[in-house]
């Protein structure tokens, strides 16, 4: 019985957390219209796109790797945010983070990503691999200064577990690992950036070159899926950072309000800033967040 | 019994007589000449057997009713008899090689003939100095004449310049034979006193011993003897190299308790000297006699010096080092110049044509090996104890100097062979005549080898027959080499079953561990081979010798038996390697850096303090204290097996070119040989701690390794030399972790080697079906293969994510073991670079599941069919042992938490599933069952609200408005990462491959210079000679 | 008998510079002669005493006595054979120079190259 009630809370878990996302997407596409100028859509515009997209007549598939794509994709948003404790303290938002630490979360990131790229590959369009090969690249640059920065964590707090990392950061504002641990949160920040995928590092949808990229076949429901993946991903990413870097929550509503500040980072970020060619974004990444990252963890050691 | 003195007479006698016999045909003489050879060497083998077994003493021989001094006496002792039985034997198989020529030939080439025999049994037996003098102008002059035996004028000018050099030597022997009669009063060698040698009385036995060492052909004063290997007959240049030499070393020998001993140090410096530069001269030599000629006075060189350095050895390690080098040497010599004068190709690169003659290419590759000193040929034991004698001494110049002229020895020689078994055949003169004489005399040295080698393994060492498993299964095979593939095949699995049964009660957990790997894992792996048709001659004898030799590592009980192991081990993965269709190039980069990595080894062991106990080297070692030395050249030896940064060119030819089916054992097993090392090493550091922390670096090179690896498989475009860089790759991180020296880092790293076993054995089974199928490596030539050879897809797909450690399966386990185990240890800066290597593996992984599988199909692959059923079944079950221990992780963490148990106190915690480190927690199980949840529910969901699908054609996709036509212009598949590669600039230079590389240039280019002082012309090497006796006269410095 | 001994060595020595320097392959022949002979006089002369008659048991000596009064009868023994095996040399040396001469039309050494390196 105990299992039941685990799986209930995570299906409630699951849908706040999907529902934040997507409108957390809307509220940035608003955003981002009104720094460009425009009126923009309504922020409730994901739930309609999914719902369209759903419901087109036609719906194509070019082989079993292709159907399971979208899968794999939302198995992995779903695994990511399911391995991390949401809120600290609740029962409700704990999910199933017993069965790992950080690293876990860390990996289950991968399996979205590889099951994605595998059903994108079968689609045979050329701008699927085009997208995935810029997108595997810049991942792996980014989760240099990334990991640098969770090692240098691990090493502050002396854990992997991220329930343990969000308790050590409670009581004041000034445990937070941004105040406590600065350089390892200015290295992750940059690669929430490249993670994000938002301007300068939108390389892998990037409209005008090779359109939307690895999803380019995708439609009516396998693209519902992905789209709704899109918010879940995208909370469970902000939680993760929040968790990690900026003390945690003890309720939804400060889950709410930090990750959404986590969030504009990029979106100031990405509305400011043109793309990157894809080996500038790879050489960005390598430089400078790299070597925050190394002093980050040299900081934590020796100071 | 027959005094061996009738030798001499009859040789002589029959000498004179021939040429009156001839007046009566040549039938009867040739008789006549070879019943005396024969009679000759009978003689010399009874003695020798009465010395050897019946222990008769030592018998002197007084000619003209005087006893010594007044009269010249003759002894035979032990040692005369084997020089002698050898010199007599090959004088003997020679003729026996020439007798063709001999029929045809004027009779005084049978009369020269029988003079230098007789002029050799003469020189070894004699005392008396000036009675050495006559026989050695015996010999010479029969030689110079001999060698014009095939009268053209190369031979001609040859002979010229070998007479004018072996007459100035004749003239400084003369002269010092006087003068040591002038100072002793006596030339008698057992009646002079070396004390009676005060300073001029030095020069007398200086000019003595210089004559004698420059017929010992010493570099540089060896131009002469270079010229006459190069253009005399085969059969009378075997004489050369090997009769006349075998009796000029042994007059050295006799002289030497007459020199001085900073004489005798100087002549083994020589000695060493002319062994280093004339294997580095051969480097650059393309004819096949004049490379054996450079091998032939190397080897003379470290012959003197083995006898000058052992001289103060108790007698059976002279025996065996000596002894040794001597019979390796002169059997493997002669042999192989009989084997130039059957195939008459006087340019290496035309050897390729001795593939068409199997039987000619055994004898070849056999003599080869002995000469290279592979066991269990002599030379292999000698050159281990010498090298333990050196490095005992503490002289590691000479030590340098005979193994990197050795090394040097090794690449020209095996450069040969590989030509031989997969050069080109040349278009002119395709077919090798038939001489059964010749081939009889060659079969016959091989077969002496060979018993000696037996005899060596048995008597000396007392090895029992698990050691000799490795080499009965090469013989049997060969035996049985007629039947089809698959019975081999299966039988070859029979027989693993029986070895691993009885390797099975092993001492400690950590060999039953590497037992299943080695063992198991092999087996496994065997079924993909019994897709092979035909017969497959050769094949499975040298896979069970590796197999076997993988069992024999594990339960070698002395550093010997390790070593003999691993040289058997790579000598078989060796010839696995060249059976590939282009393998000549990788397989002799993989022996040339296997090989320097044994003499690594082969010092380390000897430098290493003796074993206190009886029980397997593994275990044993855990009481030796290595000294830090020891610990890096062992640590070198095996980290070149394993592949680490720095020395892995070697590894990438080697996996590709392989053939497809032989992949797996290299990567997946052979590499983890090198680990098993690693871990022997680490098993005595942990328990003596040194001051300098080297494994500190090694984990540097494992993490770097692992790095560089990855990106060098992600700019492949070769299937398998991606999967090879992939090994590459993974084992620096097993490298790394096992240079953590913590529970979690050897857990890791034992976790890891099994993991990898079982998805690179899957991986490159898998693509070995797809090559099977489709004929090619190249990836970007394949595509959308998934709809026709799903099944190979699938564990391609489970593969790569075991690879990449995405959960749910087993590689997470192994990521999350390394992290935790270096950040515990304060390794932070390799873990983030271990992390960062993770990241881009997932590069390489994908780039080879889709150029492959996904994207667009051919149209020459329209017809493909899923893999063949062998290739499936081995799959299966790692695809099987994956999903287990993916599933249920304490399979494997439990077993591995109590053999490193063994080693460190445990810091992980087992409860159930879940495992708990001082980080943090996984538990597999949960993993496993929530990721099957959140997969299925969506998958259900969408099967539900998605009837509608359909699937369409291939071309059916949304591209810029207008129908792709050709799979070859959609399928993005070449140079995917390009921009990754820009991004890198120049460090994504080869620079480990040009440094190699310009290497080799180096050493060749220093090779072509040295050897321009042998410019042919006869004065030079006079001079050369003159030159040499001065020179070595003022370090003696008198 | 220090003079045959320095005449010994000063003919061995002609003879191998006049092997070393000269390139008509007889003369080269000539100077191994010469330096042969040179040796076959630093033989005889290290066996030689002063004021001893030959080693002859002949009624010069007395028999008694006659390890006092002869010369070193061995060197002059050795010098015989190293005669007769330097002639051999010498007449096998020219042997070959005469093939080498029918082979090429050259005397020369410089012509006998081509095997080298």
């Amino acid at each position: 019985m105990d299992i039941m009630i685990k799986i209930l809370y995570a299906v409630i878990s699951v849908i706040v957390a999907t529902v934040y996302g997507l409108t957390l997407g809307g509220v940035v596409q608003k955003i981002y219209a009104r720094v460009h100028g425009r009126f923009g859509p309504p922020v409730w515009q994901p739930f309609i796109d999914i719902i369209k997209t759903h419901g087109k007549r036609v719906s194509i598939s070019h082989g079993i790797m292709f159907y399971l794509g979208p899968v794999f994709r939302f198995a992995g948003g779903l695994g990511t945010y399911l391995f991390i404790p949401v809120i600290y303290g609740s029962v409700v938002f704990a999910n199933f983070s017993m069965a790992g630490d950080l690293l876990l979360v860390m990996y289950f990131i991968f399996f979205g990503q590889l099951g994605m790229a595998l059903g994108a590959g079968e689609g045979g369009h050329p701008y699927s691999p085009l997208g995935i090969a810029r997108g595997l690249s810049q991942m792996s640059t980014f989760e240099l200064p990334f990991s640098l920065a969770v090692i240098a964590v691990a090493i502050q707090y002396d854990s992997l577990n991220i329930t343990t990392i969000v308790a050590a950061q409670q009581g004041s504002i000034l445990n937070w690992t941004l105040f406590t641990n600065p350089f390892a949160v200015i290295a992750a920040m940059i690669s929430l950036l490249g993670m994000n995928m938002h301007s300068p590092f939108s390389l892998v949808l990037a409209p005008q070159e090779i359109p939307i990229g690895p999803p380019v076949e995708m439609n009516s429901s396998f693209l519902a899926i992905l789209q709704t993946n899109r918010g879940l991903f995208t909370a469970a990413k902000l939680v993760l950072f929040m968790n990690l870097f900026f003390g945690g929550a003890t309720n939804l509503l400060i889950m709410i309000v930090k990750t959404f500040f986590i969030y504009l980072v990029s979106v100031i970020v990405g509305a400011a800033f043109p793309r990157f060619r894809p080996e500038q974004s790879f050489r960005f990444f390598l430089k400078w967040p790299t070597i925050i990252g190394i002093i980050s963890i040299i900081f934590i050691v020796y100071f | 019994m027959v005094n061996p003195i009738y030798i001499i007479i009859l040789s002589l006698a029959a000498g004179f007589l021939l040429s009156i016999f001839d007046k009566s045909g040549r039938k009867l003489s040739l008789i006549v000449f070879y019943s005396v050879l024969t009679f000759n060497v009978f003689v010399i083998a009874d003695w020798f057997y009465r010395f050897t077994v019946l222990g008769v003493s030592t018998l002197t021989i007084n000619t003209a009713g005087f006893s010594a001094p007044l009269s010249i006496n003759l002894q035979l002792g032990i040692q005369e008899a084997f020089v002698l039985l050898f010199a007599n034997l090959t004088g003997l198989l020679a003729a026996i090689y020439l007798i063709k020529k001999f029929k045809e030939s004027n009779i005084s080439s049978l009369v020269l003939y029988l003079i230098l025999i007789m002029g050799v049994n003469g020189l070894v037996m004699t005392r008396d100095l000036f009675n050495m003098f006559v026989f050695l102008e015996i010999l010479s002059i029969s030689t110079f004449a001999l060698t014009i035996l095939t009268k053209n004028k190369k031979s001609l000018s040859a002979g010229f310049k070998y007479m004018i050099a072996g007459g100035v030597a004749s003239t400084f022997f003369l002269l010092g034979v006087v003068f040591v009669y002038y100072f002793t009063g006596n030339l008698n060698l057992d009646f002079i006193n070396p004390s009676d040698f005060t300073n001029y009385g030095l020069i007398a036995i200086f000019l003595l011993s210089i004559a004698v060492f420059i017929e010992l052909k010493p570099f540089p004063a060896n131009g002469w003897a270079l010229d006459v290997y190069e253009s005399v007959n085969s059969g009378i240049t075997s004489v050369i190299a090997v009769v006349n030499s075998a009796a000029i070393i042994f007059v050295f020998y006799k002289i030497m308790p007459l020199l001085p001993q900073n004489l005798l140090n100087i002549f083994g410096i020589a000695g060493v000297v002319t062994f280093f530069f004339s294997n580095l001269m051969g480097l650059k030599q393309t004819n096949a006699k004049r490379l054996l000629g450079y091998s032939s006075i190397g080897q003379m060189g470290l012959l003197v010096a083995s006898i000058i350095y052992t001289i103060h050895s108790p007698n059976k390690l002279i025996y065996l080092i000596v002894g040794g080098f001597f019979t390796n040497h002169l059997i493997a010599k002669a042999g192989l110049f009989w084997i130039t004068g059957i195939v008459k190709k006087e340019k290496i690169k035309d050897w390729g044509i001795l593939k068409e003659n199997k039987f000619l290419l055994i004898l070849f590759g056999l003599l080869l090996f002995a000469l290279s000193g592979i066991p269990p040929f002599p030379g292999f034991w000698a050159k281990w104890e010498f090298i333990k004698l050196l490095v005992h001494g503490k002289m590691f110049f000479v030590v340098g100097g005979i193994l990197l002229g050795s090394l040097f020895e090794i690449v020209f020689l095996f450069r040969w062979f590989t030509i031989a078994v997969k050069g080109e055949v040349p278009s002119e003169n395709p077919k090798i005549s038939f001489e059964f004489s010749k081939y009889f005399s060659t079969t016959i040295f091989v077969g002496i080898t060979l018993t000696i080698s037996v005899v060596i393994m048995k008597y000396f060492y007392d090895f029992n027959w698990f050691q000799f498993l490795p080499l009965i299964a090469v013989v049997v095979l060969y035996f049985l080499d007629f039947i089809p593939s698959k019975i081999k095949g299966f039988l070859s699995l029979i027989a693993v079953g029986i070895y691993g049964y009885f390797l099975y009660p092993f001492e400690s957990n950590l060999q039953l561990f590497f037992g299943i790997i080695f063992i198991v894992g092999s087996a496994i792996n065997i079924i993909a081979t019994l897709n092979r048709k035909n017969i497959n001659k050769g094949f499975y004898g040298f896979l069970l010798m590796m197999i076997f030799s993988f069992g024999n590592l594990l339960i070698a009980k002395s550093y010997l038996e390790f070593f003999l192991a691993w040289e058997f081990m790579t000598i078989s993965s060796f010839v696995l390697i060249l059976r590939g269709k282009k393998a000549q190039k990788a397989s002799l980069l993989y022996i040339i850096f296997s090989t320097a990595g044994a003499y690594l080894m082969m010092i380390g062991f000897s430098l290493a303090p003796n074993l206190t106990s009886n029980s397997a080297l593994i275990i044993a070692i855990s009481n030796i204290n290595l000294p830090i030395l020891v610990t890096v050249l062992l640590a070198i030896g095996f980290m070149i097996k394993s592949g680490s940064l720095g020395v892995h060119i070697w590894l990438p030819e080697a996996h590709a070119e392989a053939e497809s089916d032989v992949s797996p054992f290299i990567s997946a097993i052979l590499l983890k040989a090198g680990v098993f090392g690693l871990f022997m090493v680490g098993i005595s550091y942990i328990n003596h701690v040194p001051a300098f922390d080297m494994f500190y670096w090694i984990g540097w090179i494992g993490v770097l390794t692992a790095i560089v690896g990855a990106f060098l498989a992600s700019f492949q475009e070769d299937a398998k030399r991606l999967l090879a860089y992939s090994s590459m790759s993974q084992v620096g991180y097993i490298v790394a972790s096992i240079a953590i020296l913590s529970h979690l880092g050897w857990l890791s790293a034992l976790y890891l080697s099994f993991n990898h076993m079982m998805f690179k054995s899957a991986l490159f089974i898998a693509i070995a079906g797809v090559y099977y199928r489709t004929h090619t490596r190249t990836m970007y030539e394949m595509g959308g293969l998934i709809k026709k050879m799903p099944l190979s897809f699938i564990s391609v797909l489970i593969g790569i994510i075991a690879v990449s450690g995405v959960p749910p399966l087993s590689g997470f386990g192994a990521k999350w073991l390394i992290y935790s185990s270096f950040i515990e240890r304060g390794w932070y800066l390799q873990a983030g670079v271990l992390f960062f290597a993770s990241a881009v593996s997932f590069l390489y992984l994908y780039r080879l599941i889709h150029t492959i599988f996904l994207g667009q199909l051919k149209y020459e692959h329209q017809n493909v069919k899923e893999a063949p059923i062998w290739f499936l079944i081995p799959q299966v079950i790692f695809m099987v042992g994956i999903m287990a221990i993916s599933m249920y992780p304490n399979l494997i963490i439990q077993p591995l938490n109590s053999i490193v148990g063994n080693y460190f106190n445990s810091s992980i915690i087992v409860d159930g599933y879940n495992i708990t480190s001082s980080l943090g927690n996984w538990n597999g199980n949960m993993i496993m069952f929530v990721t099957m949840g959140i997969f299925v529910v969506p998958l259900i969901i969408l099967v539900l609200l998605n009837g509608r699908t359909q699937t369409v054609k291939q071309f059916n996709i949304v591209y810029a408005a207008e129908r792709p036509e050709s799979p070859q212009t959609t399928h993005i598949a070449y140079n995917m990462f390009a921009h990754y590669r820009k991004a890198l600039g120049g460090w994504g230079k080869p620079r480990i491959w040009n440094f190699w590389h310009e290497t080799n240039e180096w050493a060749h280019s220093l090779s072509g210079l040295f050897r321009q002082i042998y410019t042919g012309n006869g004065q030079t090497y006079i001079l050369h000679i003159i030159l040499y006796i001065v020179v070595i006269y003022f370090i003696m410095g008198v | 008998m220090i003079v045959a001994l320095i005449l010994g060595f000063a003919l061995l020595l002609i003879g191998i510079y006049g092997m070393l320097s000269q390139k008509n392959l007889i003369k080269i022949v000539i100077g191994f002669s010469i330096a042969d002979t040179g040796t076959h006089i630093i033989i005889v002369s290290i066996g030689y005493l002063r004021n001893r008659t030959a080693p002859i048991l002949n009624s010069a000596v007395d028999i008694s006595k006659a390890v006092q009064q002869v010369v070193d009868p061995i060197p002059s023994a050795l010098v015989l054979t190293a005669i007769v095996i330097g002639l051999a040399v010498t007449a096998l040396m020219l042997s070959f120079v005469v093939e080498l001469y029918k082979k090429r039309q050259s005397l020369s050494i410089d012509d006998y190259q081509e095997l080298k390196w």
